[in-house]
């Protein structure tokens, strides 16, 4: 019997294996769960595989999208729905990184302990950190053209504002969008899921290495004659700038002071301070991935070195990364989570996570030449009534096409604690057109937000 | 988003369901835990059968009815004389308490009494009698003799269940079922029809008329029945919400599979009856198969369901019992080949028939059973049949049923890839349901699975996860696991191997069935459709796992604790006492 005995044990292989099974099952359930309660098959908040319980609000309880009858109901306002269009998404589910796709399991009040479940009645309001009225301040201000525009709160990480062109009503989608020219890329949120070549604006990446690996960078001089023959390539300015200091490098940006700089940083400095600054990665904004850009190291001592350390060749930036940049050199060198989704009155007490990008030190003298660049080259009385902080960039893209506007910086104003990033598609110059429309929106927000 | 106020008598409800969700694991989690600990913990207490001395002096306790004499170190009476064969001897007791000794084939021969026992039959022996084994002289002694107990033995455990008691266990189940009674109703307020009240009264009743039953037997042990009738209100639960119209039916069948599991526990008191019935039984079975075979009606792709004079039901639920009987042997018959090569057939025919009629799901099962059976029967020594019969079995199973098993492999791990189709239809809503319910459950009667195909069935598990929420699902499982696991901790302290097999077979069922419902309606197994033991609904289920549990209960030899095994043997060495006996009112 003792032999049987030691037999029946081998009944406990089919106990293992429902006991593992249902554990691998649990653990599934935990990772899992919310992807699960949020497939459109889930009839408690589905209906006819249209979600049909919650709501997306502005943070100032504007709503953006509500469930209706027969699918879901956008903002009565026109212009309110192409603004948000890529925050919210559309009904189809074509945006991936609108609300209405990316926030599902908050829209359907998930939480694993519940489930959906909600004495009332299903589902959630998820309150984006977005402001309408900033939405539509830039909608207006990119007037139809390509790009994007996103504004940032700096001490919060609440993304206040991000609008993206080409844009659609979700009320009236259009058919065959991605055979029509007029629509092309209109599923993509510029602003977070694209990348740019940076132009001028990437000089801020080569001036913060500049400022931790050269010694004597505030007390060095350079000559600019215009051009620079580098490897038998030549890197050239608008103008001969003439003798320059650090800070008028940077507040004329330029090229051929910036080209000797990256030379003599090399190409490994300079990817170093790309991936830090994480142009190179992705950063989340509340699960939505950023996309990444790009940063490829030229020989040292070639042309493209230089090139790249002036923000051509092959590099390539996420205008929400060069956003979270500007951001941390706004914060004192850390840049707070972004966040789309308004936090709940008790997360607030806490201080958003933070990163640090750049010493304290980097920050403030960044801070300082961002100022000088305003006051010398972009004109304080462009931009009235704002304590403004910025960098430019007029993007060279080939063939023949007018080069990308960006304009990137923030501001100090009290109340107002925004950092911005705009791109205007073949714009044209980067401080006269992207710089006018990130007025527009600072204006707005100077009354608003 | 409903506007519901406080002030509204929907309102109140509301609240009611909205608490009652947190409230019920806890009974449910006490249950589970209390009947584990006391199955899994509580003390077995040795009963002694008879002794053998040894030719110097020494007493060998008999703890088992089947006793094997000899050399190796895992025989039950263990003497390292090398003229011993390593399994030399059995002594074995029928359940009349008629002892025979038996040659295992030794190379130095047994006499009993000076004759000499041939191989096969045995030799009779009575208390007093001399087996002589060639070199050893031994002096057997039943237990019919009364023997001052050996120094030094423990006094018998007044109560093996220790602080639990099985009948606070039982009302702790009460109140669970109770709760899961309102809730149930709550969820159907707008038309509640009397049924679901009557089911869960019944319930209860039914469950307190077995404990009564029990009680009335001189028995104390009802865990494993307290169990069963947790998984039982779990998959009532499942059926007030998918069914209501079918609850009184679903009585029935409960009333029915707890008459079945006292009958079968009864006729397996006495093992003479039991070992003698076991292959016209195991025949009954086979023809009840064959039967199905040529008048069984299809659905829903397998050809299992059978019609006799207007009742409908699945032959291969109750076959389960009948292959189990058939499996089972005494220890004299494990040692003759013959007999587990016409079990390796006998199961080899009930799987290709389930094949043929292409219910996938309870040929996996059956052969399931088979290898656990075939491995206590053979251990090693008839690994090669082992070997052989799975490889034909599975042979058969892929040929048989080819394109179909081929779909079910196919699709298996991918059913978010076909949320629309064959392949992932059903578990993907099962898997968004359970999601839905999280921990807690939206409460009994307030899904949306049972409108999926099946829900109450072969989904069963994400159902109880949706309206119930995952404690008390896996609590379902940990209850199944339960039961089984005593399966085979009371083979440690069992009489026969004829109940070792009958509830690690049991117990293999159980607990094979319980993982491809669980795992395979949530994507982790190929999806075979087979059902969750006493949770899903249906009638020919339900009732052959009552029956399958009574060979369990058979297992149990605590003192005093099962009304399936006869009393008998010293407790730990008092002579006559059985345990619990004196104490039957304590509870």
């Amino acid at each position: 019997m003792i032999r049987i005995k030691r037999r029946a044990l081998s009944a406990l292989l089919l106990a293992a294996l429902l006991v593992g099974g249902t554990c691998a099952y649990a653990a599934r359930f935990a990772l899992s769960g919310g992807r699960w309660a949020s497939s459109y098959v889930n009839q408690a908040v589905y209906s006819g595989g249209k979600i049909a319980v919650g709501e997306i609000t502005d943070r100032n309880g504007v709503v953006l999208a509500s469930p209706a009858k027969n699918g879901i109901a956008f903002a009565d306002d026109e212009k309110l729905r192409l603004a948000c269009l890529h925050v919210t998404g559309d009904a189809a589910g074509n945006i991936g990184t609108g609300a209405l796709a990316a926030f599902k399991s908050r829209l359907i009040g998930y939480d694993i302990a519940n489930g959906v479940y909600a004495r009332g009645g299903y589902g959630d309001t998820v309150a984006l950190t977005v402001d309408a009225r900033l939405q539509k301040a830039a909608y207006d201000a990119l007037a139809g053209r390509r790009g994007c525009i996103i504004v940032s709160n700096y001490e919060t990480g609440d993304i206040a504002c991000a609008v993206s062109v080409p844009t659609f009503d979700p009320v009236s989608p259009p058919e065959r969008a991605e055979l029509d020219a007029r629509y092309e890329g209109v599923y993509i949120n510029r602003a977070i899921s694209s990348a740019y070549v940076p132009g001028s604006v990437f000089k801020l990446v080569t001036s913060a290495a500049a400022i931790e690996n050269i010694g004597d960078i505030y007390s060095r001089v350079f000559e600019c004659g215009g051009s620079v023959d580098i490897g038998g390539d030549t890197v050239t300015c608008t103008q001969p700038h003439g003798s320059l200091t650090f800070e008028d490098a940077l507040a004329v940006s330029c090229n051929v002071t910036f080209a000797r700089l990256s030379l003599e940083l090399g190409a490994d400095t300079l990817a170093r301070y790309a991936d830090k600054f994480g142009f190179t990665g992705t950063v989340s904004i509340d699960g939505i991935k950023t996309a990444k850009g790009g940063f490829r190291k030229g020989e040292e001592g070639s042309p493209e070195l230089a090139w790249s350390g002036v923000g051509q060749y092959d590099d390539t930036v996420c205008p929400a990364a060069m956003l979270r940049l500007v951001s941390a050199v706004a914060a004192g060198g850390s840049a707070p989570q972004f966040r789309l989704v308004s936090r709940s009155a008790l997360s607030r007490l806490f201080p958003p996570a933070a990163e640090r990008l750049l010493e304290a030190d980097t920050a403030r003298q960044l801070a300082l030449m961002m100022n000088y660049n305003v006051s010398r080259t972009y004109g304080a009385s462009n931009f009235p009534g704002l304590e403004l902080y910025a960098k430019s960039g007029t993007a060279e893209v080939g063939g023949g096409r007018q080069p990308h506007a960006w304009f990137t910086g923030y501001i100090t104003n009290d109340g107002c604690p925004l950092a911005f990033t705009a791109v205007v598609e073949n714009g044209g110059s980067g401080a006269s057109v992207a710089g006018a429309a990130v007025n527009a929106v600072l204006q707005e927000a100077l009354r608003v937000y | 988003m409903g506007g519901i106020g406080l002030g509204s008598a929907d309102g109140i409800l509301s609240y009611i369901t909205l608490v009652l969700r947190y409230v019920l694991p806890i009974p449910a989690l006490l249950v589970v835990a209390r009947c584990a600990v006391s199955l899994l913990c509580g003390k077995h207490g040795d009963a002694t059968w008879g002794y053998l001395s040894l030719p110097n002096g020494a007493r060998v306790p008999l703890r088992h009815w089947e006793n094997i004499i000899g050399r190796a170190r895992d025989a039950d009476c263990h003497m390292s004389y090398p003229s011993l064969s390593r399994s030399h001897a059995a002594v074995i007791r029928d359940s009349a308490g008629a002892w025979r000794v038996y040659d295992l084939g030794s190379k130095g021969g047994v006499r009993v009494n000076g004759e000499s026992v041939a191989p096969g039959p045995g030799h009779d022996i009575k208390s007093g009698g001399l087996i002589d084994l060639g070199s050893v002289q031994l002096v057997f002694v039943s237990s019919d003799d009364e023997l001052p107990p050996l120094a030094g033995d423990a006094p018998p455990p007044r109560n093996w269940a220790g602080k639990i008691k099985p009948g606070a266990t039982a009302a702790l189940l009460t109140e669970f079922q109770l709760m899961l009674g309102i809730q149930a109703c709550i969820a159907k307020a707008d038309a509640l029809t009397a049924a679901v009240p009557f089911a869960f009264a019944s319930l209860i009743a039914i469950m307190w008329f077995c404990y009564a039953m029990t009680r009335a037997m001189g028995r104390q042990g009802f865990e494993i029945e307290t169990l069963a009738f947790f998984l039982c209100s779990v998959g009532l639960s499942a059926a007030a919400s998918s069914a209501p119209e079918a609850l009184l039916r679903q009585t029935g069948f409960l009333a029915f599979g707890v008459f079945l599991f006292f009958a079968v526990g009864w006729f397996l008191r006495d093992l003479n009856r039991a070992v003698r019935l076991r292959w016209p039984i195991g025949a009954l079975g086979a023809v009840m198969l064959a039967i199905n075979l040529a008048l069984g009606t299809t659905a829903f792709g397998a050809k299992n369901w059978l019609q006799i004079g207007g009742v409908s039901f699945q032959p291969s639920e109750f076959v389960k019992i009948a292959f189990v009987f058939a499996g089972a042997a005494t220890l004299d018959r494990l040692f003759a080949k013959r007999n587990l090569l016409l079990f390796i057939a006998y199961a080899g025919a009930c799987v290709t028939a389930l094949a043929a009629m292409r219910d996938f799901g309870s040929a996996l099962v059956f052969f399931s059973a088979f290898l656990i059976i075939a491995f206590i029967r053979s251990g090693d020594a008839a690994t090669v049949f082992l070997s052989v019969g799975a490889a034909a079995f599975a042979g058969v199973l892929a040929a048989s049923a080819r394109s179909h098993i081929a779909a079910r492999f196919g699709s298996w791990g991918h059913a978010w890839e076909n949320t629309d189709a064959a392949g992932g239809f059903q578990q993907t809503r099962a898997m968004a349901a359970a999601a839905s319910g999280g921990l807690f459950g939206v409460g009994s009667g307030n899904g949306w699975l049972w409108r999926v195909f099946a829900a109450d069935t072969d989904l069963v598990f994400a159902m109880t996860c949706e309206e119930l929420g995952l404690v008390i699902a896996i609590a379902s499982v940990l209850a199944i696991t339960a039961i089984s696991a005593f399966a085979v901790r009371a083979a440690a302290s069992a009489r026969s191997s004829f109940y070792v097999i009958g509830a690690c077979a049991a117990a293999s069922i159980l607990l094979f069935q319980s993982a491809l419902n669980v795992l395979g309606s949530n994507d982790l197994l190929p999806f075979t459709g087979v059902t969750l033991p006493f949770i899903s609904r249906g009638g020919s289920s339900l009732i052959s796992c009552w029956g399958l549990l009574a060979f369990i209960k058979a297992s149990d030899t605590r003192p005093g604790a099962s009304f399936a095994a006869v009393r008998g043997g010293w407790q730990n060495g008092e002579p006559k006492s059985f345990g619990g006996g004196t104490s039957d009112d304590t509870y």
